[in-house]
């Protein structure tokens, strides 16, 4: 049978590239869904808008003063009276008295020469107990 | 006796097939341009401390529409890679918030140790320029480490 020792092997001895190209596409594409980017985070707040001051009644503020060395003033409305406390303890504070008085609006007077982060603080405790009207200043005198 | 073919037996070189081993070389050029070409941040990071917060969040706005302004220790102020002065702040931004339709999110990334009246100033700058969605930058705070403290 001379005819049949003529016939070649039909195994190929090439690796098969055409799928390479699907490979590579498949790790591609595989990559681009499960790349995420750092998204960037913080405490968000709105800013006043200029000269859109509005006057408030003073029972409803509730006054924070950060001193230099990080001490945290609280002070209720118009009375005199001031505890100090630290700052992780506004959360609590202000769960307390916001639900006595609905209308209630942080006001966080910082000290000029307070570190930046001490305000970080009081902001950070402030959005954990979930306010919302929260009003930036400079302590002044 | 004829020749089968006319004496032309031999089969033609040219393949009829399309040559696909180079096809995965073009995927990953493609890949690699892509790569090399796509810009996600507009400015480099300054060394700064941050600050940490437990309530920190994830902003949910488009990477364009955020524009940091870095505060450094020192109280320098860097917008996209440059040094500004405080007064000039204002009116970087404005235009910058113009363009953005109004949709500009400030990002504050300052130095925890950064003395507050510097962060009030450039408050007081983007609220000129008609800014009012400001971020204050912060990295996570575990409970943990806030027990700890």
């Amino acid at each position: 049978m001379a005819v049949l020792d003529k016939k070649k092997s039909k195994v190929s001895d090439k690796v098969p590239s055409s799928s390479m190209a699907d490979i590579a596409f498949l790790l591609l594409i595989f990559f681009l869904v499960t790349t995420t980017f750092p998204k960037d985070k913080g405490l968000a707040i709105v800013l006043p808008e200029e000269g859109g001051e509005v006057q408030v009644s003073a029972q409803n503020i509730l006054h924070i003063i950060i001193q230099p060395n990080g001490l945290v003033e609280v002070k209720r409305g118009d009375s005199q009276q001031v505890q100090v406390v630290a700052a992780r303890d506004i959360e609590g504070i202000w769960r307390q008295d916001v639900s006595e008085n609905d209308n209630l609006i942080a006001a966080v007077k910082t000290h000029p020469q307070a570190p930046y982060r001490f305000m970080v603080d009081v902001l950070d405790a402030l959005h954990t107990a979930g306010a919302e009207r929260i009003s930036l200043q400079l302590f002044e005198g | 006796m004829p020749i089968k073919g006319g004496g032309f037996s031999r089969k033609s070189q040219a393949s009829s097939d399309v040559p696909d081993s180079s096809m995965a070389d073009i995927a990953f050029l493609l890949l690699i341009f892509f790569m090399v070409t796509t810009v996600f941040q507009k400015d480099r990071d300054r060394p700064i401390i941050w600050p940490e917060a437990e309530a920190t969040q994830k902003i949910d706005e488009k990477l364009k529409n955020i524009l940091n302004i870095w505060v450094q220790r020192d109280g320098s102020i860097f917008i996209n890679d440059r040094p500004y002065a405080m007064g000039e702040v204002s009116s970087v931004v404005a235009p910058l918030y113009a363009a953005s339709d109004r949709a500009l999110v400030i990002s504050i990334r300052s130095d925890r140790e950064v003395q507050y009246n510097v962060i009030d100033l450039l408050q007081k700058q983007l609220v000129a320029a008609g800014v009012v969605r400001v971020v204050f930058a912060t990295e996570l705070e575990q409970r943990m480490q806030r027990e700890r403290r």
